[in-house]
C-alpha cells in the first residue's frame, strides 16, 4: 500500500513538473507574457508610468523638475530609473538591493522634495504587486540575494550638548565639510562637478535647508550615514564609523538643519 | 479523492519554488577540466596614439602637494611592436570549467590615483579597498551601462591607511570613481567564470584549461572599446585570437 501511494506521487510529481517545464518554455519564448500577466502591471500604469515611465527607464510624460541647493545651485530631480537596479534610499549596506519594506516606505511617504507623491491610498496588495512588478525591470533582482537589514536603535543621547559636540569633531574628521560646506549649506570645495549613476547633475544636500529626501527623523539621517547613497556621490560610512559617533553625527546634522 | 489531495500538496509544493527559481540564473560549475584548450594571442592597435596628460584640479593646497599638477593618464599604453596592454580579454560565456581563482582584487587609493589602473576581479572573491593617502577619498565601484552607471559599492575612506573588503558579487565591467577627485580612474572587470586575462606590455595574453567548446570573448581596452570574438576551442590545443584596434 505504502509502494502504491509512493509510486502515485512519482507518478504525479513527474507528471507536474512536465506540466510545469511545459508551461515554462512557454512563458521564456515570448518573455514579455510573464510580465503581462502581472497584476502589478496596471497598477503600476496606472500611478506610476506617468513619471517612470511605462518601460521603467524614468522616461514618462513628466520626469523632471528643478528646483534650488546649496545657496543657489540648480538642481533637477529625475523620475528613478528603475532598470539600472540602483536605489538610493534602503535600510541595506551599500551595494545592496533595498528591501521589499523600504520601497514601501517610499510608497507610503512620497519623496516630497523630489516630487514623489505618497501612494498610500492603493491597497496593501496593489502596493506588493507593483513592487513586485518593478522588479522586473532590472536583471538585479534575479542575480542577487536579499541584504540583511541594517539595525536602527536610537540612543536617548541624540541631540544632547555632548553629542552634538562629538557629531561636529566627526563631521570636521569624515571630510563632511568638503562636500556638504563648514556650515552645511552643501557648498563645500567638491560640491561643483558631482553626477549621479544616471549621468545627471546632483548637488551635496543642504543641510539648512530643512528637508531631506527620506525625512528628517533622526533614524533617516543615521540610515543615510550607514547605507549611503548609492548611484550618487554621497558614500557609506557603515565600515568607517562606530554606531556611537554615527548617532553623533545625526546630532550634529540635526543641528545644522534647525531641528534641535 | 486521495489523488485530487496529493496533487494539490504535489502543486503546491512544487509550483511555488519552480516559479521562484525560475528567474534565477544558473551559476557557473567547476568541473575537472583534463587536456583543455586555451585561447592566446596579440592585442594592438593600428598606429601610435600619444598617451594624454590629465590636469588635476584641486583648490586644497595639501592636494595639489599630493597629487600634483598633471599626470600622464597611462591610456594608450602601446609597445614598440604596436602590442597595447591594460586590455581585457574574457570568455563570456562559460558555464563550467576549472575552479574560480581565489586572490582578492585590491583597489588602492595612491597620490590621487588608482593602483591598478586596470584589473580583473573574481566572483565570491573581496575587492579589498585601501586609501593609502592622507586625505579623503571614496571609491565608487559600479557597473558600466550604455550611458549609465550601476553602483556597485561607494565607500567612504576619510582615514589614511583604511581598508575595507566587500564580496565581489556582481559581474561585468565596472569603472572605479572617487566622487572627491573627478580626475582619478581604474577599470576592474567582475568575472563570473576564471577565463579572464589582461595584457601584458607586449599586448600577450593567455586564457587556458578551458573545456572544448565554441566561446564568445570581449575583448575591451579603456580608449579603443570593446569587439566581441567568437572562437572555437578544441582539447589540448591552443587557439589564436588576435585583434587590432584602429582608433576611435
Amino acid at each position: 500500500m505504502t509502494f502504491q501511494i509512493k509510486g502515485k506521487s512519482i507518478f504525479l510529481l513527474g507528471f507536474f513538473s512536465l506540466l510545469l517545464v511545459g508551461g515554462l518554455t512557454v512563458t521564456s519564448a515570448g518573455e514579455v507574457s510573464a510580465e503581462e500577466a502581472m497584476p502589478g502591471k496596471p497598477v503600476y500604469e496606472a500611478n506610476c508610468a506617468v513619471c517612470h515611465g511605462v518601460q521603467g527607464d524614468g522616461k514618462g510624460m513628466v520626469c523632471s523638475n528643478t528646483t534650488t541647493e546649496g545657496g543657489n545651485m540648480p538642481i533637477t530631480t529625475f523620475a528613478r530609473d528603475f532598470t539600472v537596479g540602483v536605489f538610493k534610499f534602503r535600510t541595506t549596506s551599500t551595494g545592496c538591493l533595498p528591501l521589499e519594506k523600504d520601497l514601501m516606505d517610499t510608497i507610503n511617504n512620497g519623496i516630497p522634495k523630489a516630487f514623489m507623491p505618497s501612494f498610500v491610498d492603493l491597497s496593501e496588495q496593489e502596493k506588493k504587486d507593483v513592487i513586485e512588478y518593478i522588479t522586473y525591470f532590472s536583471e538585479r533582482w534575479e542575480d542577487e540575494d536579499p541584504c540583511e537589514e541594517i539595525v536602527i536603535y536610537k540612543p536617548d543621547y541624540v541631540g544632547s550638548p555632548q553629542s552634538v559636540k562629538m557629531g561636529e569633531q566627526v563631521y570636521k574628521d569624515m571630510k563632511c565639510w568638503e562636500c556638504h560646506g563648514e556650515t552645511g549649506k552643501g557648498d563645500g570645495q567638491k560640491a561643483a562637478e558631482l553626477k549621479d549613476d544616471w549621468g545627471n547633475k546632483i548637488v551635496p544636500f543642504d543641510f539648512t535647508s530643512g528637508d531631506l529626501k527620506r525625512g528628517t527623523s533622526a533614524e533617516a539621517i543615521y540610515i543615510t550615514f550607514s547605507s549611503g547613497l548609492d548611484g550618487t556621490g554621497m558614500p557609506s560610512y557603515e565600515d568607517t564609523l562606530k554606531e556611537k559617533e554615527r548617532w553623533d553625527l545625526v546630532s550634529y546634522t540635526l543641528k545644522l538643519m534647525g531641528r534641535k | 479523492m486521495k489523488k485530487l489531495i496529493l496533487s494539490l500538496i504535489v502543486m503546491a509544493l512544487v509550483i511555488p519554488a519552480t516559479s521562484a527559481d525560475a528567474r534565477k540564473r544558473k551559476r557557473y560549475e567547476v568541473v575537472d577540466v583534463t587536456s583543455g584548450g586555451s585561447i592566446v594571442g596579440t592585442i594592438k592597435a593600428a598606429e601610435k596614439v600619444a598617451d594624454p596628460v590629465m590636469k588635476v584640479e584641486t583648490k586644497k593646497p595639501e592636494e595639489v602637494k599630493l597629487c600634483g599638477a598633471e599626470f600622464k593618464m597611462n591610456k594608450y599604453l602601446i609597445g614598440a611592436d604596436m602590442g597595447v596592454q591594460n586590455v581585457v580579454v574574457a570568455v563570456t560565456n562559460a558555464k563550467k570549467g576549472k575552479a574560480m581563482p581565489t586572490e582578492n582584487m585590491v583597489v588602492d587609493n595612491v597620490k590621487c590615483q588608482f593602483v591598478p589602473l586596470v584589473g580583473i576581479a573574481y566572483k565570491k572573491t573581496k575587492y579589498v579597498i585601501k586609501n593609502s593617502d592622507p586625505v579623503f577619498h571614496n571609491t565608487s565601484i559600479g557597473l558600466m551601462l550604455k550611458g549609465k552607471r550601476s553602483t556597485v559599492y561607494n565607500l567612504a575612506l576619510p582615514n589614511q591607511n583604511q581598508v575595507i573588503e566587500k564580496p565581489v558579487k556582481r559581474t561585468g565591467l565596472q569603472n572605479v570613481k572617487c566622487d572627491a577627485h573627478p580626475w582619478m580612474r581604474a577599470y576592474i572587470y567582475a568575472a563570473k567564470n576564471p577565463y579572464a586575462a589582461l595584457t601584458g606590455a607586449d599586448g600577450k595574453f593567455e586564457i587556458k584549461d578551458l573545456l572544448p567548446g565554441t566561446y564568445k570573448v570581449m575583448v575591451w581596452h579603456e580608449g579603443f572599446g570593446e569587439e566581441m570574438k567568437t572562437i572555437e576551442v578544441k582539447a589540448g590545443e591552443a587557439t589564436t585570437l588576435n585583434h587590432t584596434f584602429a582608433k576611435k
